[in-house]
């Protein structure tokens, strides 16, 4: 009944969690177009929003050539450029495959049969993911993570271009635009992700996804270009997470077209957090000033500061 | 130390008590009786395996594992409850839950019943195939899925044939009983099994690579293997209560309750021989199977482990 999930968490962690030393030298500019290539659909569904790559199946062709090609990823990432994630190909077949059962029957085992039986197993080998849900759910967000990424490193999300020719975006503006792009993805599981939420918030399954979650954080804002290293660093990763937590349960009420509230909702929750940080730098400053003001008084009056 | 020296005498009590009946006539001294066969000095060449703490030739092990099998048939139960304080039923719940067998979704291809193919060794006394049936059933509303019991025990068959009147499967085609070896099922054709479960069997198999290379052959490309067995506790302090409990309290219950106190001894101490959780999921690996994430899953610390392999899809 003990349920090994700190050694999961630990691998995962390795796996997922971003605070492995960065690569100092950046991507060669072909190799995110390769990793494109894995990560482009190789099959679609019919979905609301205007994306072409909802629920993308990574790595179909693996079942044709397994020994050919690399390790499947189902996302990229240039913190792990060749490291595999702790999925082995059966099981990235059979999430991969299972992800487009999820519209209809949800984030459940069912979907996980099907997508079994889709990649040619037997009902009983989903026995090959011993989370079972939660294992679809991880690798639903590891792999739209993984998305937004490609979307920003090799479709250039984020460039001035694609947002209408405007100036230069702000560190700010980008993780907006970010975090709606990620909300967005989410947008054709709406009606399943309060169950998702529900079986993320299991007390076995918290710890996974609050590193997944930091994990999203950590990268919406490099990728934005954040480049702070002081106390920040944390603070603001916070702030990211939380307003994508709690947009993430709006999104999932959220009827007005083309997300329009929960679009309104980030805009205000983000404006919150930097009204608080903008408070915070505020006070630090006065009592910086305070601070320094009385020390020149006491030294002023002879104290040996 | 000194408990014993305390079963020491009373095992040389039970001995002088028993050793009257020299009938072919079964009794619970049945086991004693096989154990005290000298080990034939006869080929050199005789491979050897472990009986316990005892080195016995490969040959033999079958047959002292039947003889103790068979004394303990009737009050299986009963010892277990005892030896484990009732965890057992939660263990072997907690499997069946785990394994969700049968299917929920009605099967895709026309002209097949659809339902699991599940082979249960080493399962005599039906625990476990009553349990899976129930949840097939109950859980997932399928009535197609079938159990095959096999056993190398014809008495601990019995047992679950006699078990198996009171359940709603008794005499339909989705229950069957077969007496045979693990390490070679010639009836069982190769790929037709969804599900091969062996709970608290594996252990007493003389070799148990053969049978885990078995359980491949007979496995469907995509089935499961999953076996629950006694393991390695990992928490130094209690493996010494686990331990303290295993062989003086066991062996004394076994002697209180079931009359039998070498059968008991004989349990634990394949307890203790049976190889680590790494080391199994090692054989596993080597049988061919495909490890899901860490690969087993440990029950009360340690006590008990649950071990699962699948079997890969052939490529082509």
């Amino acid at each position: 009944m003990t349920r090994p999930t700190s050694l999961l968490t630990l691998t995962r962690r390795g796996l997922f969690h971003p605070s492995t030393p960065r690569t100092a030298l950046p991507l060669a500019p072909s190799a995110p177009r390769n990793h494109l290539r894995q990560c482009q659909p190789q099959s679609q569904i019919h979905t609301t929003t205007t994306q072409p790559n909802s629920l993308t199946t990574p790595r179909l062709s693996q079942k044709t050539s397994p020994k050919l090609s690399p390790k499947p990823r189902a996302y990229h990432s240039d913190h792990h450029p060749t490291q595999p994630h702790d999925y082995t190909n059966s099981q990235t077949t059979i999430l991969s495959a299972a992800l487009h059962h999820v519209p209809t029957h949800g984030f459940s085992r069912d979907a996980l049969t099907l997508g079994c039986r889709d990649a040619g197993f037997l009902d009983v080998s989903v026995q090959l993911l011993p989370r079972a849900e939660f294992d679809l759910i991880l690798f639903w967000l590891a792999s739209r993570r993984g998305l937004l990424r490609s979307k920003v490193e090799s479709d250039g999300l984020l460039l001035p271009s694609s947002t209408g020719g405007g100036p230069v975006l702000s560190v700010d503006d980008k993780i907006q635009i970010l975090l709606m792009e990620r909300l967005r993805m989410n947008a054709e599981v709406k009606d399943q992700w309060q169950d998702a939420l529900a079986v993320m918030s299991l007390g076995e399954n918290i710890p996974l996804s609050l590193s997944e979650l930091h994990a999203l954080a950590d990268d919406i804002l490099n990728l934005a270009g954040d480049k702070s290293v002081d106390a920040s660093w944390y603070s603001k990763r916070m702030a990211v997470a939380a307003v994508y937590a709690a947009s993430d349960f709006v999104m999932t009420r959220d009827t007005s077209a083309g997300l329009r509230d929960t679009e309104e909702f980030v805009a205000r929750r983000w404006a919150d957090a930097r009204a608080v940080g903008n408070k915070l730098t505020g006070v630090r400053e006065c009592l910086g000033f305070m601070g320094s003001t009385a020390v020149g008084l006491g030294r002023s009056w002879g104290l040996k500061i | 130390m000194s408990s014993r020296s305390l079963w020491r005498s009373l095992q040389t009590q039970t001995r002088r008590r028993l050793a009257v009946s020299e009938t072919p006539y079964r009794c619970f001294s049945c086991t004693r009786q096989a154990q005290a066969l000298p080990p034939k000095p006869g080929s050199e060449e005789e491979r050897f395996t472990h009986f316990g703490f005892q080195n016995v030739p490969e040959s033999q092990k079958e047959s002292m594992v039947k003889t103790v099998f068979s004394s303990v048939a009737s009050s299986y139960d009963v010892m277990n409850d005892m030896m484990s304080l009732g965890i057992h039923r939660l263990w072997k719940d907690h499997f069946v839950r785990s394994l969700n067998p049968g299917s929920s979704l009605p099967s895709r291809e026309l002209g097949t019943t659809g339902g699991w193919n599940i082979l249960d060794i080493a399962g005599g006394t039906g625990d476990i195939a009553f349990r899976m049936l129930d949840h097939a059933t109950n859980i997932n509303h399928d009535t197609a899925t079938r159990v095959t019991i096999a056993d190398i025990n014809p008495d601990m068959l019995a047992e679950g044939k006699k078990r198996s009147i009171q359940t709603p499967y008794y005499n339909t085609d989705r229950l069957s009983f077969l007496e045979g070896n693990a390490q070679s099922m010639p009836s069982i054709p190769s790929n037709s099994v969804d599900l091969y479960t062996v709970v608290f069997g594996i252990r007493n198999f003389t070799d148990k690579q053969a049978a885990l290379n078995e359980a491949f052959r007979v496995l469907k490309p995509g089935g499961v293997f999953a076996c629950m067995e006694f393991s390695k506790v990992d928490n130094a302090l209690f493996n010494a209560v686990y331990k303290q409990w295993s062989f003086s309290a066991i062996p004394l219950i076994g002697q209180l309750v079931a009359g039998d106190r070498e059968s008991y001894q004989y349990l634990v101490e394949s307890i203790e021989k049976f190889p680590s959780q790494e080391e199994f999921r090692g054989m596993i690996q080597k049988a061919g199977f495909l490890i899901p994430g860490r690969g087993f899953e440990n029950l009360t610390g340690g006590i008990a482990a649950i071990h699962k392999g699948i079997k890969p899809l052939v490529r082509n």
